[in-house]
């Protein structure tokens, strides 16, 4: 046999490993079956995609829904083993794995504006939108360096044991003590929480970008004394709920339709004026798996029917827009991305958002640890 | 004289290599982290000038050293209470007291800051009881304020103020109390006279450990305080890893550290005083 013959078969086949093109096993095996697997480990093939890819969200039921619905088949397909690490993608989390020099993470499910600052910072890198489809999220959900992976919003519950059917739904409603009383519960983190001040102080929702954080804040202070607490986690959001320890709350709608199922519907909600907004994909520069795969997972769970098994294990709407078609008829109500629901609500700015996130949040913290 | 410095120079050789480890571990990011306390976001003092000048700041601070004093005065008393049972009662309660401060140790601090939540809740155990028995009318708030915290933290804390206690309560001679009693003191007298003095070393340490403890919670006041109780520890979480400000969470880890150094002096130099005292 000719002896340039195998070398440029190895050259082949390191090459399509690089490229993230065929799977490590595989790659192992026909390195085997060349007989030149020492002299393959010795000339350094970055098994890049044999490496363990790691997708950072944000904890709890998400971490076996991540599983189910996309990492399982992924690395079924791919030969890239999928870690789903539920420690949270925080701003400063991301920024502190770049600092380290050596990110141990790969993919992250992130706020648009982190995705967004980071990436202008230069610790996120641009997605690659040959690998990654544009057209499978709606207009205005792909960025540079993100691109929606997911809609969920923040809606009003409420206890029906306290108002019936008629909740409320309006911010003036949920700012109105008279006729809505008792406890409150807003988000700890912010988002949204601004907005819904401004909207209960008559600001018109086309009008609510740049946010009037002050006013904002002013208008807070007046419902402080009927705020029962800010929760940081879904969990806690859930249990104030169903304790009755608050009649009314702003929490997301994954949480609120987990909350009308255990409660029998004693808790109810709605999407009317609910801030829908994406969760975006980004993917640290540098990452330990390597662009490829990081590019290639994300591609992966575009896919209308992995979107429409997420949605049915936590509730999060597909980005996909071709997903929606997919979803059975009577779990479309919940969709918070569907049209009908869209037309109800109001969309975050993400943009106003990475520019202005810290600022805003430090003041809100310390109005509300006053 | 030579032999006895090569003996030292080997002693110093076996034990070199912790001191280089926590050098290595624990004193390089120490100095990273001081680091970022004077460089970010720019060059200079202005991170602590804020540290001490800001109200919201001080505030915070403030709430911080009121709820661990509070919470560790009741953790040593309660501590001191069954440090006693541990040492001095029979066979039975020693095993009670045993149960009560092993178990709760090892359950998960976030189990346990759920639990009181249900506990303390509105329709919880604590104002049901006190309901059915007519002494509330409605439900009394229990929970997402400082009262909370303060129980979770006690809660958590009273293992580590029993350990110093009882070990303290063991190494006394016990005809001292005896005695006492044979010469006509009172029970609450041999009690204040005899006992306490003598177990003074242990409540010392039991209300620093406790205390320095108790500054760096974190979980417990963030899930009991209904997120408007922060204190130092989620403080700095909070301008590390969602506003961003490296510099002042630098700043405060530095003041916070610098604080239990402070503390750590003075347990011992007063375990010192104490031993010229005896």
């Amino acid at each position: 046999m000719d002896k340039h013959h195998p070398s440029d078969c190895i050259e082949i086949l390191m090459d399509r490993a690089r490229e993230g093109k065929i799977s490590r096993r595989r790659f192992v095996k026909a390195m085997g079956m060349l007989a030149v697997l020492p002299a393959a480990m010795r000339a350094g093939v970055g098994f890049a995609q044999g490496k363990q890819l790691v997708v950072v969200n944000w904890g709890g039921d998400a971490i076996d829904a991540y599983r189910k619905s996309w990492a399982d088949e992924f690395s079924r397909s791919s030969g890239i083993p999928v870690k789903i690490d539920g420690s949270g993608p925080t701003d400063g989390a991301i920024r502190a794995q770049a600092a380290s020099g050596r990110p141990s993470w790969d993919v992250v499910d992130a706020e648009p504006y982190t995705a967004l600052s980071l990436g202008r910072a230069g610790i996120c890198q641009p997605l690659d939108y040959t690998v990654i489809e544009r057209n499978k999220v709606a207009p205005g959900f792909a960025h540079d360096y993100g691109i929606a992976s997911y809609l969920f919003s923040y809606v009003m519950a409420w206890d029906s044991r306290k108002y019936g059917a008629k909740g409320p739904r309006t911010w003036a409603d949920f700012w109105n003590v008279q006729a809505f009383p008792g406890k409150r519960t807003l988000f700890k983190w912010m988002n949204g929480m601004l907005e819904a001040a401004l909207l209960a102080d008559g600001i018109a929702p086309s009008a609510l970008y740049p946010l009037d954080v002050p006013r904002a804040l002013r208008k807070l202070d007046e419902l402080k004394p009927h705020i029962l607490a800010y929760w940081g986690s879904g969990a806690e959001s859930q249990q104030l709920m169903v304790n009755g320890d608050v009649s009314v709350g702003a929490i997301w709608n994954t949480r609120a339709g987990l909350l009308e199922q255990d409660s029998d519907g004693r808790i109810q909600w709605g999407y009317d004026n609910a801030f829908v907004t994406p969760s975006y994909w980004a993917v640290l520069k540098n990452n330990p798996a390597g662009a490829q795969p990081a590019m290639r997972f994300i591609a992966y769970a575009q896919d209308p029917k992995t979107q429409v098994e997420l949605f049915k294990l936590t509730g999060n709407s597909p980005a996909n827009p071709a997903a929606r078609a997919l979803i059975p008829a009577d779990l479309r109500a919940r969709d918070c991305g569907s049209p009908e629901n869209l037309a109800k609500q109001i969309r975050l700015n993400g943009d106003w958002y990475a520019d202005h996130y810290a600022a805003a949040l430090e003041q809100y913290l310390r109005r509300l640890a006053k | 004289m030579n032999a006895v410095n090569s003996t030292a120079f080997k002693r110093a050789l076996l034990i070199a290599p912790l001191p280089l480890l926590l050098a290595l571990l624990y004193g390089l990011p120490l100095a990273g982290v001081i680091g970022w306390s004077v460089t970010l976001p720019t060059p200079g003092l202005e991170q602590y000038r804020q540290v001490v000048t800001d109200p919201s700041i001080r505030d915070m601070l403030l709430r911080t050293l009121r709820l661990c004093l509070s919470s560790t005065v009741l953790a040593v008393a309660i501590g001191y209470l069954l440090s006693y049972c541990w040492v001095f009662a029979s066979r039975p309660w020693q095993r009670v007291v045993e149960i009560a401060v092993f178990v709760p140790m090892w359950i998960s601090v976030l189990v346990r800051a759920f639990g009181w939540l249900i506990a303390l809740g509105n329709e919880g155990i604590l104002n049901t009881l006190l309901m059915s028995v007519g002494l509330i009318h409605g439900p009394v708030q229990m929970t997402r304020n400082e009262f909370a915290v303060v129980v979770g933290m006690v809660h958590f804390m009273v293992p580590y103020a029993v350990f110093p206690l009882s070990s303290s309560m063991r190494q006394i001679d016990r005809r001292t109390l005896l005695a006492a009693r044979g010469l006509g003191a009172g029970g609450l007298r041999t009690f204040w006279a005899v006992l306490v003095p003598q177990t003074l070393p242990g409540l010392l340490g039991a209300f620093l450990i406790v205390f320095v403890f108790c500054l760096g919670f974190f979980i417990t006041p963030a899930i009991l305080g209904g997120g408007q109780t922060t204190m130092i520890a989620e403080y700095v979480y909070l301008q590390m890893f969602q506003t961003n400000n490296w510099g002042l969470g630098a700043a405060l880890s530095v003041v916070l550290l610098a604080f239990i150094g402070l503390m750590a002096a003075l347990l011992m130099w007063a375990s010192r005083v104490n031993k010229l005292v005896r």
